[in-house]
């Protein structure tokens, strides 16, 4: 029977152009890898640079103009991380990336001890929840914040000091996706190792991540229902729902493949339109909401705890269209080790 | 009547013992192989010392694991006895130390139950029965008064009895409608391979699934007795080994199809197998003179004939246990594992578990990877008696705890742990499994069905 099959394989094979206009995961992480991941960690290469060259402007002429312009270039750049964190996978992951410069919340005490001592290495795994984007958070936006940059050296060498670290670090993963590009595009295998599984995988993972942490933890849903103000991202800044959003918005857009090859083509082509037209309707959703709330989230968290609740409710809903029903039908494992199956 | 059956089955019966010496040899390396794998993949550490809980088998949770890289101290005894399997060198307790630490690893924690390794099991308990260091092994050249050309043919049929169960149940269990007549969940498994070089197209089509389906239950059920004829042996050995390699070059089946692969070879005829061993005893500089005991004198014990009887029984019923539970087989699990149900379903789950504060009402939602890691809480959320474990291992968490967030302090006592599961079988759109409402610590861990699972809808 094999021998029939192999047979029959060997002659549809000779029909070519007949299989031409059936999805091909290769397409897909051409799309995502040129058109996404590349121009993500650029931007956010480019984001972080100015942010250096900024923050050095500020450092020679401490001026409330050149703060403000540092401040604005942080945003951006937090702002733009919010796409390179989902790609937590070959040179990011070398990296660890995701960790040293998007950990929240910032533990001040910890930078302030820094700070005083003068002397720290900002690469330790201890100091990971002392540096990235969060920790400049806290040193921009605390109160007289300007004044503590004037008035002492060591504070303003430790915000460059994590600026230049991100900065040497996103440097390195873009030279290192140059070269993983090409690898990243070909492997369309099923197994746990594979680019596609690793994706998939990955785009699950933030989203949960942002579900949990961006919200969930902070209004209290792994608290028995009590706040937790002090796990708001970016309280300081107050940019908490800026960044969800533009977590959300760069998730949805690797789900639709922007305007090329996404994870709702694969659906499409498995004939999931439905579970397709969920997906979509739910991060319209969920985006809409987020659209609505005028405060920064700790002030929601005050005065809206129920239209908060309802976005939460949102999020946890599309957890189960992503991670089971669009995984399942991918037919890739959601596991992150290797394993004998059976 | 008992007397005649074991007649009837002729224990005593004597056969070529080659094929024996050679399974032996060949199930010794695999072991080899596949614990050396096991350890090199790091697999010690990610599945056995990583995780802080466990989930054990009904009536085996006292089995616990070994402290830190102590863990290690089993796979080590297993490469040992894997070799002493493979070379022969007391052999009877090469065997049981195999089986009893391979055992032990199994009965650790079911998120790690593969019936490969259920078969590894029993496969290593039957070594122990059975002469197979007779003939080419150190033992029988330091004791030649152990050598044997022939032996019972329960000694071999019994291996051959066991591969027999293997197939025929995995092809049973492949009829069912979603199998046969969905083509599921071969048609999510196949599609995604379709990067595959010339052959990849093919494979998302809808009748290449159905073929794989088809023949992958036909070949299940017959291939052992086209294995038995002397006449087919050769096609249905063609068919073996291109069945599993292909199996092993579409699915994460690790070293499965080569144990089959490998361990098919028993179904060879004896003067094979004596021309192979005899080949390969020219390979040592021969010592002693063959000792000339043909066959073994004693007849088989009473008890261990008994023994044999009930195990093989046993065998072909624990399979069709699940008849006893109502409701769907694939949706509740129930009488689902040692079964030789292999390869057969999809399911995907996605398990949020609350804990539920009775003094104040509140709730919060668990975070699973502070309790499980990511291959347990895959496992756990599919299958309704782990379900119920990591509820007693929450609720054992929380009791007595004293629970601080900022100024508020609530100490926690008898919890109630709730949980709701979505799962997604076979390609089907995802639906409720589990619902909140039910406190599932209240639900005894038991072999009776379980009605707080929500119905299955086609």
């Amino acid at each position: 029977m094999i021998a029939i099959l192999m047979v029959s394989m060997a002659v549809s094979c000779k029909k070519p152009g007949e299989d031409t206009i059936d999805f091909n995961k290769e397409n897909l992480l051409e799309n995502i890898a040129n058109n996404q991941i590349a121009p993500a960690i650029n931007d956010f290469a480019e984001k972080v640079s100015s942010l250096q060259s900024d923050y050095t402007t500020f450092q020679a002429n401490p001026t409330t103009d050149n703060f403000e312009t540092v401040r604005n270039s942080w945003k951006l750049a937090y702002v733009s991380w919010q796409t390179v964190k989902i790609f937590d996978f070959g040179p990011m992951r070398d990296y660890a990336l995701k960790g040293s410069i998007g950990t929240f919340p910032t533990d001040t005490t910890k930078v302030l001890s820094n700070i005083a001592s003068g002397s720290y290495t900002l690469g330790t795994a201890a100091n990971i929840d002392a540096v990235g984007l969060s920790s400049l958070d806290f040193l921009l936006y605390r109160n007289d914040a300007l004044t503590f940059f004037t008035s002492d050296n060591n504070y303003m060498q430790y915000g460059l000091d994590v600026i230049q670290k991100m900065n040497q670090e996103i440097s390195a993963v873009q030279g290192q996706w140059e070269t993983y590009k090409s690898t990243f595009i070909t492997s369309t295998g099923t197994e746990t190792t594979s680019a596609f599984s690793l994706l998939v995988n990955e785009f699950n993972r933030d989203y949960e991540l942002a579900k949990n942490a961006k919200l969930g933890i902070p209004i209290g849903k792994q608290s028995l229902e009590i706040q937790m103000p002090e796990y708001i991202e970016a309280r300081y800044s107050g940019i908490s729902l800026d960044l969800l959003k533009g977590n959300l918005e760069a998730l949805r857009n690797l789900y639709t493949g922007g305007s090329g090859v996404g994870f709702d083509d694969y659906l499409e082509h498995l004939d999931r339109g439905a579970l397709n037209s969920t997906i979509r309707t739910n991060f319209n959703t969920i985006i809409s909401l987020i659209d609505g709330f005028s405060g920064t989230l700790e002030q929601e968290m005050q005065t809206n705890v129920s239209g908060l609740n309802e976005l939460y409710v949102e999020l946890q809903g599309q957890v189960v269209n992503l991670k089971t029903d669009m995984t399942s039908a991918f037919g890739i494992l959601i596991t992150y080790q290797d394993n004998d199956g059976d | 009547m008992i007397n005649k059956l074991l007649e009837r089955l002729s224990f005593d019966k004597t056969i070529p013992i080659a094929p024996l010496i050679i399974f032996r040899i060949i199930f010794g390396a695999l072991m080899l192989f596949g614990v050396s794998r096991f350890m090199l993949n790091g697999w010690v550490e990610q599945l056995y010392i990583e995780p802080s809980h466990f989930f054990g088998y009904l009536g085996f949770e006292w089995v616990k694991p070994l402290k830190g890289n102590l863990m290690y101290l089993p796979f080590f005894l297993m490469i040992l006895s894997a070799l002493g399997i493979i070379f022969g060198f007391l052999y009877r307790y090469s065997a049981a130390l195999f089986f009893i630490c391979f055992t032990y690893i199994e009965l650790l924690d079911k998120s790690n139950y593969l019936n490969h390794y259920y078969f590894v099991s029993l496969m290593s308990f039957l070594m122990i029965l059975v002469p197979a260091n007779a003939l080419f092994s150190i033992d029988s050249y330091l004791n030649p008064s152990i050598r044997r050309q022939e032996t019972k043919q329960w000694h071999i049929g019994i291996v051959k009895f066991q591969l027999a169960i293997v197939y025929i149940f995995a092809g049973i269990a492949k009829l069912n409608s979603d199998w046969l007549f969905e083509a599921q969940p071969l048609k999510i498994w196949l599609q995604a391979h379709h990067n595959i070089p010339l052959v990849g197209g093919l494979l998302q089509e809808e009748w290449v699934a159905y073929t794989f389906s088809w023949f992958g239950c036909v070949y299940d059920l017959f291939i052992v007795f086209f294995l038995l004829s002397t006449r087919l042996r050769p096609f249905a050995y063609f068919f073996v080994v291109a069945f599993h390699i292909l199996t092993w070059y579409l699915f994460p089946i690790g070293v499965f199809p080569w144990v089959m692969i490998f361990s098919t070879l028993i179904f060879f005829s004896s003067d094979l197998h004596t021309r192979i061993l005899n080949r390969l005893q020219r390979l040592f500089p021969k010592k002693k003179e063959l000792s000339l005991v043909f066959a073994p004198k004693n007849s088989t014990n009473r008890v261990l004939k008994y023994f044999l009887i009930l195990y093989i029984i046993i065998q072909v019923i624990v399979p069709f246990r699940y008849i006893l539970y109502p409701g769907d087989l694939f949706w509740n699990e129930e009488g689902f594992r040692f079964s030789w149900r292999v390869m057969l379903m999809h399911k995907e789950g996605y398990a949020t578990f609350y804990l539920y504060d009775k003094k104040t009402g509140r709730e919060s939602e668990i975070d699973n990877s502070k309790f499980l890691t990511q291959t347990q809480e895959d496992q756990m959320a599919t299958q309704p008696d782990m379900i119920l474990q990591y509820a007693q291992i929450l609720k054992e968490h929380f009791d007595g705890k004293t629970l601080k967030y900022g100024d508020y302090i609530f100490p926690i006592e008898d919890p109630e742990i709730h949980a709701e599961i979505y799962v997604s079988l076979n390609g089907r759109p995802s639906q409720l499994f589990v619902a909140k409402k039910h406190d599932l610590t209240e639900f005894t861990y038991d072999l009776r069905h379980r009605d707080w699972i929500e119905p299955f809808k086609k």
